[in-house]
């Protein structure tokens, strides 16, 4: 689908029967790598939550919410996908547009993307390319626009290749975060897009529009941190299943991920009056911090770790891809628009913690936030988890090295790519830290 | 369980009673019943009387009668306070992979790092050089101490290092100033790996590649400092093994 009906500039034709090929291969590959998954966190906690049920169906790409979204769009809702979560949802909510995010977590697709960038380039930008190459997104596919923010330099590159299929609406975040002119860019940036969400929805998005997407996503904030603080005692969820929750509400329609949110918390605060744990309260406690992991093939370090001997369970993350997504909820004076949209712009640049950005002492919310979370979950060790490609978590590896070596925690830097061959070194590494670990839980 | 030789080593009451090995081939859990027999053998030690066996290794998944397993680098620690107190870093080299790990004073890992994407960190890459210079295996190291200087060789990738050889011969360079090569580039590699660990005295070389003179005196020379050595370095993972099913063992009681 060519956008503009203008000739593409950076991706060749693909012969159709080539490309139906591949997506054909790629889908079939998924579907099993999420079954898979799935059966695999079933196997490692075998008194798994009921309310995880619907988290499984929702979680499958080509089942119900395809369906949904679908059927939406025939009725003349328009579906605004997004790459970074600077996106601002409850501008897009507003509009009575669907938000998805469409970063891709399919390993297959990325060997497609480098037959246009190189294969130095992030794998989660290949990855997304080459998905977009053979349509195997739905929710990709089914977008109208898609909002891109600029935030490294990958993702610059990604928004003009991705021209070639949609409409992008672009947005500058500032890359120091605390001078006195970013805000105010930033509030531009905002403002502009949302001017652009509302030419693409052909809605307005009036106060009363606005006031009640806001008071929505704030209703999600709290499901999704009621959820994170249940993980903060004995484990009475594993991490792969928090974070397909937390995932799921990436494309899920999101008042309904709220209310079955709030239902498996309740399931999860019975059991921990009835000290159901889903695996030993002496598990080593582990948390992932770095470049963002997508469902469903990037589950691969979460599973190492929670199906490693000795097993580690995953208690939190510094992920945006997970416990990042919906932490910081939007805080409002007043409801107007322009309060409104203050808080918007404020909540998303201030509260980041991605290191797209630099502050007056670097990225220091990022190192506060971790050594919060390390404290508040009791971390016995943390992975530092980095694609490679990825200059800007590489490069603050060892700033956060530091910080964590000051409070006697453990850091291991894995990195890895969109690859499923190296499982087998990664267990090695992943089995070793644990093991380490462990030892000084029992000392 | 290692990638080209299984190790064995039995401890009874706290000491070394005996230690087999073999190659791996293609049946590594046959190799390793081999091996685990003959040990028992040699430490005339009925079978029934050996009360925990771990296994450790890439191959371990595929150990025979094991009861567990245990992390390589978690055994070479143990291994290396077992056979030298004052040990806080130690260094294996096998033949396909390169691991450090930093320890306390009881064994404990602290730190790690592995490295088994580069092939000219190990000892394979003395075999093949060994090969391409038409010299046996165990006269490279000797053969490499004649040497006053290295040759030049392409350090970048073992890849092309047979066919570096045969450039160097052709340029009259000697056999010897071509072994010191080989082993100053892998001490390279070797030294890369340990400096992003970090090194804490004192310093044992383990693994099978620390039996060769010639590398243990290139590492020496671009670490600058002393190497522990001990006396059958090929068994450290096995002997760590070992000592860490002694301590489960003691632990359950």
């Amino acid at each position: 689908m060519k956008s503009q009906g203008q000739e593409r500039k950076y991706v060749p034709e693909l012969p159709q029967k080539e490309a139906e090929e591949l997506r054909n291969s790629a889908k079939t590959m998924s579907m099993k790598v999420m079954a898979d998954n799935i059966q695999r966190m079933k196997k490692t906690a075998p008194n798994r939550p009921e309310a995880m049920q619907y988290f499984d169906d929702i979680s499958n790409f080509f089942g119900q919410r395809e369906k949904e979204i679908r059927a939406e769009k025939e009725k003349g809702k328009k579906v605004i996908g997004y790459f970074c979560t600077f996106a601002p949802i409850e501008l897009i909510l507003a509009a009575d547009a669907i938000p998805v995010r469409v970063s891709s977590g399919f390993y297959d697709t990325s060997k497609l993307g480098d037959r246009i960038v190189p294969v130095e380039v992030c794998p989660v930008i290949r990855s997304t390319i080459g998905a977009k190459m053979v349509g195997l997104s739905p929710y990709l596919e089914l977008s109208d626009a898609i909002i891109s923010t600029l935030t490294c330099d990958g993702m610059t590159k990604l928004s003009e290749i991705m021209s070639d299929y949609k409409p992008i609406l672009t947005m500058s975040p500032p890359r120091v975060k605390d001078s006195a002119q970013s805000l105010h860019l930033w509030s531009e940036e905002i403002k502009a897009v949302k001017a652009q969400i509302e030419e693409v929805t052909g809605n307005k998005i009036t106060s009363k529009k606005l006031r009640a997407a806001i008071e929505t996503m704030q209703k999600a904030t709290k499901a999704f941190r009621r959820l994170q603080d249940l993980r903060k005692g004995n484990p009475v969820i594993m991490g792969r299943d928090a974070m397909l929750v937390n995932q799921t509400s990436m494309w899920d329609d999101i008042k309904r991920w709220t209310e079955k949110t709030e239902a498996l918390c309740d399931e999860l605060e019975k059991r921990v009056q009835q000290k159901a744990w889903a695996c030993p309260p002496d598990t080593p406690r582990v948390l992932v911090t770095g470049t963002p992991m997508f469902w469903p093939d990037n589950w691969k370090v979460p599973t190492l770790i929670e199906e490693a001997t000795p097993q580690g369970v995953l208690v939190a993350d510094e992920l945006c891809s997970s416990d990042r997504i919906l932490y910081d909820p939007v805080g409002i004076d007043e409801w107007t628009m322009d309060d409104m949209l203050k808080g918007i712009s404020e909540r998303y640049l201030m509260a980041s913690t991605c290191p797209c950005f630099t502050s007056k002492d670097g990225n220091e919310d990022r190192i506060n936030w971790l050594l919060n979370k390390t404290k508040e979950f009791k971390v016995n060790g943390v992975i530092y988890y980095v694609v490679r490609g990825c200059m800007l978590y590489a490069m603050e590896y060892s700033r956060v090295k530091k910080a964590l070596d000051r409070i006697n925690i453990p850091v291991y830097y894995l990195d890895t790519e969109y690859t499923r061959e190296d499982v087998g070194q990664l267990k090695t590494r992943v089995e070793a830290f644990l093991e380490m670990l462990t030892a000084r839980v029992d000392f | 369980m290692g990638i080209q030789t299984v190790k064995v080593v039995i401890l009874k009451d706290g000491t070394v009673a005996s230690r087999s090995k073999a190659f791996s081939g293609f049946e590594p859990t046959k190799a390793a019943e081999q091996a685990f027999e003959e040990a028992l053998k040699n430490a005339k030690i009925p079978k029934k009387d050996v009360v925990q066996i771990l296994a450790t290794g890439s191959g371990m998944e595929m150990a025979p009668y094991a009861n567990g397993t245990v992390s390589m680098m978690g055994a070479d620690a143990k291994a290396g306070v077992f056979l030298f107190p004052s040990a806080r870093t130690v260094i294996d080299i096998g033949a396909e992979e390169a691991r450090a790990v930093k320890c306390d004073e009881r064994g404990f890992m602290m730190d790690f790092v592995v490295n088994e994407r580069c092939a000219a960190g190990a000892g394979t890459f003395i075999e093949a050089m060994a090969r391409a210079l038409e010299v046996k295996l165990e006269d490279m190291g000797p053969l490499s101490l004649k040497a006053e200087r290295a040759s030049p060789i392409n350090a970048s990738c073992v890849i092309f290092g047979e066919s570096d050889v045969v450039t160097l011969i052709h340029r009259q360079e000697s056999k010897p100033e071509i072994a010191r090569a080989v082993f100053d580039a892998m001490a390279d590699r070797v030294s890369s790996m340990v400096h992003r660990l970090g090194i804490n005295l004192e310093v044992v070389l383990a693994g099978g590649v620390a039996k060769d003179v010639g590398f243990i005196e290139s590492l020496k020379r671009n670490l600058g400092i002393n190497l522990l050595i001990p006396e059958y370095p090929e068994y450290a993972g096995a002997l760590g093994a070992a000592l860490t099913a002694a301590n489960r063992v003691k632990a359950a009681k």
